[in-house]
């Protein structure tokens, strides 16, 4: 589960750390490509895995469409919280009003993934799972290789640290924004598909998600994607062993305690080096 | 008289007034439906204006509402349904329960200096889900099953049930809004006010900004316990989903960003509004589309009215005047509907969307009536508008 909670963190981990805003709609966002993988799989029986093509340039353009409202709106950190919040409530209810209540679950003969496992060092691996880690390593790694290696990396580097001082020197402060943020949507976007092919689907999903993303967030540092993908693993098997020992409604506890714990203790996040801001 | 005897003297008359309110229901002969209605409105009055005695003053963004009612909800419904405590002794329990869980919280989060208020914001909103699956695991408080909340016996002196449930709920709304009205005006609202504008700069004039939170946090989460602890007289059924979720922090923060965060009567008024907006959204079956509204609307007044219409109806009092009573003066004359909820709501809404039109626009409305109309005018030392960077 670590890799599928990393991939889900890491859009929002850039979002707050590069852009300073803190996107709580990323959590429907996350919902909605799941939503919407589900329903051109089942009207068109189609691969679910084939549908990363569809929902990730869809979201992409989301994310684009979203920072430059923020842009044209002037959002700040701490308004964000408020509007991020009132969006989230709306995606939430417009998911609820196509979709319902109900359980959601992309039946087993279109989707051949579900029930396929690996045995590896005697541990059993569900496939989305593992695909879901792979993913998230690639996207981790690329984005550390991109930041610290890349123009575009240093231009947004450049951009988290001080937008005004970044757009003196030349560069286009908002493009990288806008970029930025259509990249985060789309690993979210990502996120939605390995939800859909491996879980069942409520609307009341997203608002769960809140107490083990945060967490992970916090924990690899903002828009730190390997400290990211560290923590979603750290976060994931702790929350795992926790459900095998004491039921699966007790992992909030044990991430909520992890997470305290690391604040006490090490505030700035488990990898002091960001990789920007 | 100074200001503030005053206004004691005023919250005074309320209390009396609406305290008695059901004693004159049958001389009145106003519907039972206003009683309920008015208890709904007390009790988000009472949690926006706790939630603003932290968020609105310190400027420190919780979302923990719904866990202070949720433990204060809980600890009443636990101990009276389950140990047969009788709810006077309950009550108080609940809200000690519910602040010291906000003072733990304060401490892990505030002693650490350098988390951001993001982050407490954060902290906050997770602590909710964490209790939940507290309240869902122990079979003690909840195990999964609900508790049922009937029949709990109120002592006699506050009448029948329902309307002793009235009485509790207005009472502790009260000392609520007295206590935000007084720390708004005493140098502990001062300190939060400052830890708001410039911690740093608060603390290096000596501020003790760490001790300033925890009393904030601390009454934040006592008041809202108590409230919740009341509020569960009225729930019947009590469970994990329908106390800890995501509609009480939405709710308080809409009410508080529409009124107004600075003063303490911004919470207030946002709270009437908005509960006479969903009352008349639900009862003209509006439910679904109800969150969609709600949601719109914290969007646009986050971005429209960074103040809060309270601030702007205070400096455009005619124009609040004039279209409240006009359009409800109209409404009951056009008796449009036999409800006067209903023609209270077109009132506020008509007030609401006056006071959107941004001060830009507004200065060129007074321009053109022929005087001039400064659009950044201060009223005095109540309007706190935010001075740091």
């Amino acid at each position: 589960m670590g890799g599928l909670y990393a991939l889900m963190s890491i859009g929002i981990s850039l979002s707050w750390g590069a852009l300073k805003i803190i996107n709580l709609a990323h959590f429907s966002f996350i919902l909605l490509s799941a939503y919407i993988v589900y329903q051109l799989t089942v009207s068109f029986e189609v691969d679910p895995l084939l549908m990363v093509l569809v929902v990730a340039p869809l979201f992409f353009m989301l994310g684009v469409l979203v920072q430059m409202f923020f842009h044209l709106a002037k959002v700040d950190e701490f308004k964000s919280l408020i509007v991020t919040f009132g969006l989230f409530i709306i995606f939430q209810s417009v998911m609820q009003t196509i979709w319902s209540a109900d359980f959601r679950r992309i039946g087993p003969v279109l989707n051949p993934y579900e029930t396929q496992s690996f045995f590896v060092a005697g541990i059993a691996f569900q496939l989305p799972q593992l695909v879901a880690f792979v993913v998230a390593l690639l996207i981790a790694g690329g984005m550390w290789l991109t930041f610290t290696r890349t123009y575009f990396g240093k231009a947004v580097r450049a951009v988290a640290q001080d937008p005004e001082m970044a757009r003196a020197f030349g560069i286009d402060s908002r493009r990288v924004a806008v970029i930025l943020s259509g990249l985060s949507t789309a690993f979210s976007a990502l996120a939605g598909v390995f939800i859909a092919i491996g879980q069942t689907m409520f609307p009341q999903l997203a608002v769960a998600w809140f107490g083990i993303v945060f967490p992970i967030v916090i924990l690899g540092g903002l828009g730190n994607s390997l400290g990211t993908l560290t923590a979603g693993v750290i976060i994931g098997v702790a929350a795992g062993v926790s459900s095998v020992l004491w039921g699966p409604l007790s992992a909030p506890l044990v991430t909520f305690t992890i997470l305290i714990v690391a604040l006490l203790f090490r505030p700035e996040g488990l990898i002091t080096k960001r990789s920007i801001a | 008289m100074s200001a503030r005897v005053r206004a004691l003297v005023g919250f005074a008359a309320v209390a009396l007034i609406l305290g008695f309110a059901p004693n004159m229901q049958e001389s009145l002969e106003f519907p039972r439906f206003y009683l309920i209605f008015l208890f709904t409105m007390f009790f988000w009055i009472a949690q926006a204006s706790s939630w603003n005695i932290l968020t609105g003053y310190s400027g420190y963004f919780s979302f923990g509402q719904g866990a202070f009612y949720g433990v204060g909800v809980y600890t009443v419904g636990v101990l009276v349904v389950k140990q047969g405590w009788s709810f006077m002794t309950a009550l108080p329990v609940a809200g000690l329960l519910a602040g010291l869980t906000g003072l733990f919280l304060g401490l892990v989060v505030f002693r650490v200096r350098r988390l951001t208020g993001e982050i407490f914001a954060l902290t906050t909103l997770a602590i909710a889900f964490v209790l939940a699956s507290v309240a869902r695991l122990s079979p003690s408080i909840d195990g999964g099953t609900g508790i049922f909340m009937t029949g709990t016996p109120l002592p006699g002196f506050l009448g029948e049930f329902t309307t002793a449930a009235y009485r509790l709920t207005l009472a502790i709304t009260l000392i609520t809004v007295v206590v935000a009205y007084l720390i708004h005006d005493s140098r502990l609202g001062w300190g939060l006010f400052a830890i708001r504008d410039d911690e740093p700069v608060a603390e290096g004039l000596g501020v003790p900004t760490f001790r300033y939170k925890m009393v904030a946090l601390g009454a934040n989460a006592l008041l809202a316990g108590l409230m919740g602890g009341v509020w569960a007289l009225q729930l019947g059924f009590v469970t994990v989903d329908d106390v800890f979720n995501i509609r009480v922090p939405l709710f308080v923060i809409l009410m508080s960003v529409l009124g107004g965060m600075q003063h303490w009567m911004g919470p207030v008024i946002g709270a009437v509004i908005i509960t006479t907006l969903t009352d008349r959204l639900n009862s003209a079956g509006l439910t679904d589309v109800n969150q969609i509204i709600i949601g719109g609307m914290l969007v646009v007044l986050a971005l429209a009215v960074r103040e809060g219409v309270y601030v702007r109806m205070r400096r455009r009092w005619v124009t609040t005047a004039v279209s409240f009573f006009g359009v409800l003066g109209l409404a009951r004359l056009l008796d449009l509907n036999d409800s006067l909820i209903s023609d209270f709501a077109y009132a506020m809404v008509a007030t609401v969307v006056m006071m959107l039109v941004p001060d830009r626009v507004w200065a060129r409305f007074g321009e053109l009536f022929g005087r001039s109309h400064p659009a950044e005018e201060p009223i005095g030392a109540e309007d706190l508008t935010r001075t740091g960077p």
